[in-house]
């Protein structure tokens, strides 16, 4: 019985099948826009993730800020806090300048940042070759490259290497390490990749404003930022006269992260809800021009012996037929959205697993729902009207 | 068999009522064959919708066996119908994306019988209506007689001890309409159906054994002709 039900109702919808396909539309793009919208905000929370492990979600960067613009750290006052700031276990401060660099003949342009030895060990950034700065080399011109501008400033006979030789400003200096590439941190001002490491000292003879504004820290483990924030501001604070400290924790960046991906999604969510109801409207709009349609067919299942339940069944089953299909597409939508979103954000592809089941499930349930009142009425009719309409 | 007494049936359409069958009184012994004749609006489909428990007079009683059918709910109406009667219209209704067989087998599947047995007794029925090679055919390739011979063979498939047939002829020329006829005695003959036959034709009407004719809403004649 619920084969040859089954069998009728899709013949039916195979019979109207522009209209089933109207129909299906509605479905399908509500779907498959809930489930993109459940894939992109997988993808965001991973991309954060992501991009937090390498650097860790314990670091804070700090900065002075000045009515003037950058403000300075005193270099003393940061080299006292590991013993002073019982949550932060390291700092390193760093200076940001850039300019030209020549090597052999190629000239780019990049970003510099005079920093301590411990600055590699701070930000968590590997080295490939040769080393990182350290605190004996302070006043020798000593440089570390980033890996992308390593690559830009080589020349096929002479790839930049320890030992290479560049000139910045009027100094030539001797690469001593170049670096493995890191993931963009979006905590980090500057991109790593791109940066020619300088210590201190030597930053102050090449960079125009030297100002050592900035310093990156990490905490104890399971530190809470805003305790660390708090204990930071007592330490330093009283030191620097007329800048201001500026505390940034990873973890705050998360939150705030987070709360713009949630609230995308949720826009997304509404976006495709709506359209998810109308496809329900749209369905419920077919199935009763289908009933008012099919009268005469409907009294004459009941006239042969059909129960108003069995009629009830036939419409009902129709609109799951619709609905069902319009899931399974709007699920293959849905992954086809989440591909093109991390195709245009450049994210790694990764898929919600409560997606598919959640987005093909809503739609069923609102196919149901819409499709249960053209079927009550289509129970409802009285078989000898029904019999006398043309 | 069928019982009724004091049928009377009164439409109401907006302010004015319209009263189309007064007061019938009938009884109809199973096995019988009865033609319904007269004019047109004279109330003969509005009569066999209540005796087909399509419709419900506004007085009277109905009696099938003895038991009072007019207090049944429409799902029990609705198996009373499927057990009992069949129908056959004018304009054969048969669905038309369902090909011969599941036509005729349609009545049992709403009964709950499996559809291999459904298949088995719809092609036999079908053979017994002359289409026994007609069985995989959908209604568009076949003629008009052919068509209501289908749907004759799904109005008898369920066994029923009452046929209905509303100007079955009607819409048939009268070579056609003739063997539709012979099909109709045949049965009433050899399943010891109870067929009723609204008809406008009175050589349809002059082959069946007992004639009734509705003159405005009253039954005029109930002639019953010896054997
Ligand atoms: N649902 C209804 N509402 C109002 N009036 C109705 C309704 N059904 C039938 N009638 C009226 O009842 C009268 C009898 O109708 P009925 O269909 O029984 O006639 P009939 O004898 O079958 O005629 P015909 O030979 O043309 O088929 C007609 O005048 C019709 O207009
Ligand atoms: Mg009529």
């Amino acid at each position: 019985m619920i084969r040859q039900t089954l069998m009728e109702a899709a013949g039916n919808l195979l019979a109207a099948w522009q209209r089933s396909l109207l129909a299906l539309l509605g479905i399908v793009v509500g779907a498959g826009a809930v489930i993109s919208m459940l894939h992109a905000g997988a993808m965001a929370r991973n991309e954060t993730i992501r991009q937090f492990r390498q650097m860790g979600t314990d670091t804070l960067i700090l900065r002075a800020d000045s009515t003037q613009g950058m403000g300075n750290f005193r270099l003393g006052d940061i080299e006292s806090v590991p013993g002073n700031v019982p949550l932060v276990r390291e700092i390193a401060p760093f200076m940001i300048g850039g300019g030209p660099i020549q090597h052999e003949g190629q000239v780019r342009n990049a970003g510099y940042l005079g920093v301590t030895g411990n600055f590699s060990d701070v930000a968590r950034i590997p080295v490939a070759q040769g080393r990182f700065l350290n605190a004996f080399d302070r006043f020798e011109l000593f440089a570390v490259l980033g890996s992308d501008l390593a690559e830009q400033l080589s020349t096929p006979f002479e790839p930049i290497r320890p030992g290479s030789r560049i000139r910045v400003g009027r100094y030539v200096f001797e690469v001593v390490g170049v670096l493995a590439p890191v993931l963009q941190n979006p905590m980090m001002p500057v991109d790593i990749n791109g940066t020619l490491f300088l210590s201190i000292p030597n930053a102050r003879r090449v960079m125009a404003v030297a100002a050592l504004s900035m310093a990156v820290a990490r905490m104890v483990p399971e530190g809470d930022p805003n305790l660390a924030t708090q204990q930071l501001q007592q330490h330093l604070g009283p030191g620097m006269r007329d800048s201001t400290l500026n505390v940034m924790s990873a973890r705050q960046l998360i939150e705030g992260m987070n709360q713009q991906v949630r609230l995308v999604a949720m826009l997304l969510g509404a976006v495709g809800s709506i359209a998810l109801v109308l496809g329900g409207v749209g369905v419920m709009n077919i199935m009763l021009m289908s009933v008012a349609e099919r009268k005469r067919e409907i009294g004459i299942r009941l006239a042969i012996g059909a129960r108003r339940a069995d009629v009830r069944r036939l419409f009902l089953l129709e609109a799951l037929i619709l609905s069902g299909l319009g899931a399974v597409l709007g699920v293959l939508l849905g992954f086809l959205g989440a591909f093109g979103f991390a195709w245009m954000s450049g994210w790694q592809v990764s898929f919600s697993p409560i997606a598919g089941p959640l987005g093909a499930g809503v739609s069923l349930a609102v196919g149901v729902f819409f499709g249960f009142y053209p079927a009550v009425m289509a129970a409802r009719l009285d078989p000898i009207e029904a019999l006398r309409s043309e | 068999m069928l019982e009724l007494r004091g049928i009377t049936k009164t439409f109401r359409i907006g302010p004015t009522e319209r009263t189309v069958l007064h007061d019938l009184d009938l009884d109809i012994a199973s096995g019988e064959l009865c033609s319904l004749m007269g004019g047109s609006g004279s109330g003969k489909t509005t009569f066999m919708n209540i005796v087909g428990l399509l419709d419900k007079p506004t007085q009277g009683s109905y009696r099938i066996n003895g038991e009072d059918v007019l207090g049944a709910k429409a799902d029990a109406l609705s198996r009373l119908r499927g057990r009992l009667i069949g129908f056959v219209f004018q304009q054969f209704f048969l669905m038309p994306r369902l090909n011969a067989w599941r036509n005729v087998a349609l009545p049992l599947m709403y009964r709950g019988v499996a559809e291999a047995e459904a298949k088995r007794k719809a092609c036999a029925m079908l053979e017994r209506v002359g289409l026994g090679a007609h069985t995989e055919h959908k209604p568009s390739m076949l003629s008009g007689g052919q068509k209501q011979r289908v749907a004759i063979a799904r109005a008898l498939v369920g066994d029923p001890a009452i046929l209905l047939a509303d100007e079955p002829t009607g819409a048939l020329d009268p070579t056609v309409s003739r063997e539709i006829m012979d099909l109709f005695i045949e049965m009433n003959r050899d399943l010891n159906v109870l067929v009723l036959i609204i008809t406008h034709d009175p050589g349809v009407a002059a082959r069946c054994r007992r004639r009734l004719e509705l003159v405005k809403g009253r039954l005029a004649t109930q002639e019953k002709l010896a054997a």
